[in-house]
């Protein structure tokens, strides 16, 4: 009884004006059903009105029907918006911490291995080199590099040879007129950016009817 | 088009005049490309050192999801043969092997056929398609009139006076190929120039020879059905070019032509 007491007590101080009313019927009915002893409650029905909890309860199970006009809500309203405002502050405090805590960088998807593929049973096994082999790729890396190193040159030659070229027509061009000099090194605003599709293996098929289908990207897209 | 040129009077050969008319007459000339549409074959290192790549990254790799589920059902159906302990699964079940997947997948890419790389064209040596030599830059060359010579020559028009040479080079394309046609012309600066005199007979004071421009464009559009071919024409490549061409003005094309 004393701890039903004191926790209705606690609930009338937390609640609304309607959540104190039914904190006081509760009162009410505690005080109802305290008489007896609390042994046998269902069989008891509230015919007499023993006990009421306050004077302003005129009836048990109807609330408060007059309102005491007290100071009360007008202390809620007060307390009310502060507490709001109090909260918003808060909400608004935490709001710029986060935002003045660096961006979270995007993680590269294709720099970090999936942790299933650093499984032991994923190691390949295969039989160590020979000598001769070691030997057959050591020699043809360095044909590589002679191979590569000569296409090179050649093409840095044919570069040259084209500048060169064009420098020579220029120059005949300017002394036929400066105004068509003039219009030819003019920069050519259209050219760039190029765009082309590669040349592929195999030429395309002609009149090939591509399979029906919708393409749909699932890449994830991080946005910061 | 003649600006005042003024040159010092020590230079002794050079007439210090006001606009004086050059004795050159301008022409400008279109090179067309067609680019290449398939790659060209691989040389033996290349082939060599792409071979020796592929072993490599196998080398390095790890077993992927498909090897390992190959692994284990090999495994499972050695250890059915050896030993004859009652089989796991429920016999009802039909389970697809990853060997099965593979052999679908051979059966599938055998059952493609891709264009052949070496067209029809290329077999009949037919040199006015554009099909042929899918692997190389092919050029336009026409049969042109100078002089009283008809000769195999990049499209080419004289220069009018109020236009530039760019200009001039296109007007030279359309009078060729039509109006339709689609080329991305690579820059408003020429690409060469061919210089020659003309035979002392016709030569005068005024006329002494021609000077023509070279300007280089990349063919866009892939069909060329209506496009008014009224002269006779040629799709060549760079090394064909010796055929048509007389060697001064082969020369001079050929510096400014990449080897494709």
């Amino acid at each position: 009884m004393g701890v039903g007491a004191g926790s209705v007590r606690r609930a009338a101080h937390r609640r609304q004006r309607e959540g104190a009313m039914l904190a006081a019927a509760a009162r009410g009915f505690c005080g109802v059903w305290a008489a007896p002893g609390g042994a046998r409650l269902s069989s008891r029905l509230p015919q007499t009105v023993l006990f009421r909890g306050s004077h302003w309860q005129t009836s048990l199970l109807a609330f408060r029907a007059s309102l005491p006009v007290r100071a009360q809500p007008k202390k809620k309203k007060k307390v009310d918006p502060r507490r709001e405002q109090a909260q918003k502050d808060r909400m608004k405090k935490k709001i710029k911490k986060l935002e003045k805590a660096a961006p979270e960088m995007i993680p590269i998807e294709d720099f970090v291995a999936p942790l299933k593929y650093s499984d032991s049973n994923r190691v390949r096994s295969l039989p160590p080199l020979s000598f001769e082999e070691t030997e057959r790729r050591v020699l043809l890396m360095k044909k590589w590099c002679l191979f590569k190193q000569k296409q090179d040159k050649a093409e840095k030659k044919a570069i040259q040879t084209l500048v060169e070229a064009q420098q020579e027509a220029l120059k005949e061009l300017r002394l036929e007129s400066e105004e068509l000099y003039q219009a030819a090194i003019r920069r050519d605003e259209g050219l760039l950016p190029f765009e082309r599709d590669g040349p592929n293996y195999t030429p395309p098929i002609p009149g090939y009817d591509p399979p029906e289908g919708k393409c749909v990207d699932i890449t994830k897209v991080y946005t910061q | 088009m003649a600006a005042p040129r003024q040159r010092a009077a020590g230079w002794g050969r050079w007439v210090c005049t006001a606009a004086a008319p050059r004795p050159w007459r301008l022409f400008g000339a279109m090179c067309l490309l067609r680019l290449p549409r398939i790659t060209q074959p691989l040389e033996k290192e290349e082939e060599e050192m792409a071979a020796l790549m592929g072993q490599i990254e196998l080398e390095k790799s790890h077993y992927s999801d498909h090897e390992i589920r190959k692994q284990e059902e090999e495994e499972r159906l050695r250890r059915r043969k050896e030993s004859t302990y009652d089989d796991d699964e429920a016999p009802g079940k039909t389970v697809i092997m990853a060997q099965d997947l593979e052999d679908k997948w051979e059966q599938k890419l055998l059952r493609f056929e891709a264009a052949p790389r070496i067209t029809d064209a290329d077999k009949n040596n037919d040199r006015t398609s554009l099909n042929r030599r899918l692997d190389s830059n092919l050029m336009l060359l026409v049969k042109q009139k100078i002089g009283n010579q008809e000769l195999w020559l990049l499209p080419q028009v004289e220069w009018q006076p109020g236009e530039t040479m760019r200009s001039t080079a296109e007007r030279a394309m359309a009078t060729f190929l039509g109006d339709h046609i689609q080329a991305k012309i690579l820059g408003n600066a020429p690409y060469g120039i061919y210089k020659y005199k003309f035979p002392r007979a016709i030569r005068t004071e005024d006329n002494v020879g021609a000077k023509v421009f070279f300007f280089k464009a990349f063919l866009q559009s892939s069909d060329l059905s209506q496009a008014e071919l009224k002269e006779d024409y040629l799709w060549v490549t760079k090394d064909e070019l010796g055929d048509y061409l007389k060697s001064e003005y082969l020369k001079k094309v050929s510096q400014f032509l990449l080897d494709l």
